[in-house]
């Protein structure tokens, strides 16, 4: 498998840029594919996975959807319903997700040296081929991930992100497709079939709202949006929207990589201007990212349950490729950027070796939910120890005071986890060699 | 903070002699250093031998004794990489009822049978490969002396 997804990669080096394309693949109902991994019983079975402290429903299969199950409402509602029919509750396993996600991305890095991890289950890719290259190389991804890890994705192929996003779509929703779908493989008249059948909030980056102005003004498909007069567009709703206009006529307007909110992931990523080398050096990436990254957290008012912390050196230098992925979860859900820096430490720096070309990393905190939710905390905060971390800490000392940093213990993994509430967590079955999963011998 | 100069010398490998020979040309003042250092490449790592594919394999404890003659036993680990092709002869984590459960897998050109190395259990025997449902190959076990 991994020969012939490099022969793609190579292939595609010596193909001309007109041919370069963006896929996008995701994994379908990750929370609850990752939950049927170690446990095969839940195969076909409708299963939801709860928020911390067994909440609300985070996360649902399909056959979940099917029984009318939303995305979340909180568990009790619905606990004395679901044994009547067969409903599956896992309290969330964000280390199991979170191995399988590192999985899932270093895979996906054997396909394309242009790999944006966009959130814990969907990444973008830069392909290039020909239209029936590309579907193959699409489903040798699917395969590939199948085999490896026994995880259903769908892969989308677009000139562009948007049209990426919305072939993924197509891919997830026709049957027919087996799982790929390319746009390119159609005829325009297709593509408008399609566009016209899809509500103009369909769209990547379309929220509910401004499809509802753009309705005002007879914008109500797809197809409605990428024929309008990019102009008036800009005009009325900005320049991101007149963005979305333009991708969907496969104008690539939005590059791959970068920082964004999306669903309850916070992330932030960057490729660097020169190799950083040392630990020493990821340590100060991993401190302004930690900065960052928080403080965008601050800014919507929520906190995070657990993180993932990732670098990567060039698939394509003379070096072997080396990209740790690692995963760390908060005994209680925070925005502290000392408890951000401390936790992406101490995960990844033991992988970062000296001497390797790392050319990106980037951190991206899950299970993110609004502060308000977690009452609790003010009890539980941790107080930090204070260490040498630099200037990066004296900022966060005058924004937060100096409390924020005073001395103290307080191990980000800590056993805390009486604090929460997780009666229906599965095996830590990647991580933690006391919880590997059981095969039976009968 | 003065670096002791050291002088290499490197011999071939062979079963007679050390594999290198170092001399600390200058006094050294504070420790010896050791003469493996620079030829340390890391301890012995367990993870590069025995996993060949990091991303597809995975460690599962066994549960039972169905596979003692195959000299995996109750407690045991195994190191399963689930991208390999099941091949015949090969000891394999299969999915029954919902569960994953080890057998030696059997392909013959009549039948698939999975067999528990045990007599005590009965065999499994299903026409085509495809009927069942292979969640992995086991490439080693981890078994506790």
């Amino acid at each position: 498998m991994s020969n012939s997804a490099s022969n793609s990669v190579l292939d595609s080096a010596s193909l001309p840029e007109s041919q370069r394309r963006i896929a996008l693949v995701d994994v379908n109902s990750f929370f609850a594919s990752c939950e049927r991994v170690f446990d095969p019983s839940l195969e076909g079975k409708p299963v939801v996975v709860l928020s911390n402290n067994d909440g609300c429903v985070v996360a649902l299969s399909k056959e979940a959807k099917a029984l009318g199950v939303k995305m979340g409402i909180p568990w009790f509602k619905i606990s004395a319903w679901a044994p009547s029919v067969g409903l599956v509750a896992k309290s969330s396993n964000y280390e199991l997700y979170g191995d399988l996600s590192s999985r899932v991305m270093s895979i996906l890095h054997e396909f394309s040296a242009n790999v944006e991890v966009y959130s814990v289950d969907e990444a973008f890719l830069e392909l290039k081929g020909t239209p029936e290259q590309l579907v193959a190389i699409g489903y040798e991804i699917k395969e590939a991930i199948q085999n490896k890890l026994g995880l259903p994705v769908c892969v989308g192929i677009g000139r562009s992100k948007t049209q990426a996003k919305l072939a993924n779509s197509g891919a997830k929703k026709s049957a027919g497709l087996g799982g790929v779908c390319n746009l390119d493989t159609f005829t325009p008249e297709q593509i408008d079939h399609i566009m016209t059948a899809l509500p103009v909030d369909n769209i990547w980056g379309i929220a509910r709202r401004l499809s509802k102005r753009l309705n005002s003004i007879g914008i109500h498909t797809i197809k409605d949006l990428r024929d309008a007069d990019p102009v008036r567009i800009k005009k009325k709703f900005g320049v991101v929207v007149q963005r979305s206009l333009y991708e969907l006529r496969g104008i690539d307007c939005i590059k791959l990589e970068g920082e964004r909110l999306v669903k309850n992931q916070v992330m932030y990523s960057r490729s660097f201007a020169t190799p950083v080398t040392t630990r020493k050096q990821m340590e100060e990436v991993l401190a302004v990212y930690a900065q960052r990254v928080s403080k965008r957290l601050r800014k919507q008012g929520s906190v995070a349950g657990a993180l993932t912390c990732f670098a990567g050196t060039s698939r394509f230098a003379n070096e072997p490729f080396h990209s740790p992925y690692r995963n760390a979860v908060f005994s209680v859900p925070t925005n502290d950027p000392v408890e951000i820096l401390k936790a992406a430490s101490s995960v990844l720096l033991n992988c970062v070796e000296d001497g390797r070309k790392y050319v990106r990393a980037g951190i991206m905190l899950h299970d993110v939910s609004p502060k308000s939710s977690h009452q609790y905390l003010d009890l539980f905060t941790p107080i930090h120890e204070s260490r040498q971390l630099g200037e990066v800490l004296d900022t966060v000392m005058e924004k937060h005071g100096a409390f924020s940093i005073g001395l103290g213990a307080a191990g980000f993994k800590s056993p805390r986890h009486w604090e929460m509430k997780r009666e229906m967590l599965s095996l830590r079955a990647t991580t933690r060699w006391d919880e590997l999963a059981t095969v039976h011998a009968r | 903070m003065a670096q002791p100069r050291t002088e290499l010398v490197v011999r071939p490998l062979s079963g007679e002699s050390l594999p290198a020979i170092l001399a600390a040309s200058t006094a050294v003042q504070a420790g010896f250093p050791s003469p493996a250092q620079d030829y340390f490449d890391g301890r012995v790592d367990l993870n590069t031998h025995l996993i060949k594919d990091v991303n597809s394999t995975f460690i599962v404890r066994v549960a039972g004794d169905s596979m003692k003659n195959a000299g995996i036993s109750d407690g045991d680990e195994v190191i399963v990489d689930r991208a390999l092709t099941p091949r015949d002869g090969d000891v394999v984590v299969a999915v029954l009822d919902g569960e994953l459960t080890l057998k030696r897998l059997y392909i013959r050109s009549e039948h698939v049978l999975l067999k528990a190395e045990n007599p005590r259990f009965p065999d499994i025997s299903v026409d085509t490969l495809s009927e069942l449902t292979i969640w992995g190959v086991v490439t080693r076990c981890l078994h506790h002396v």
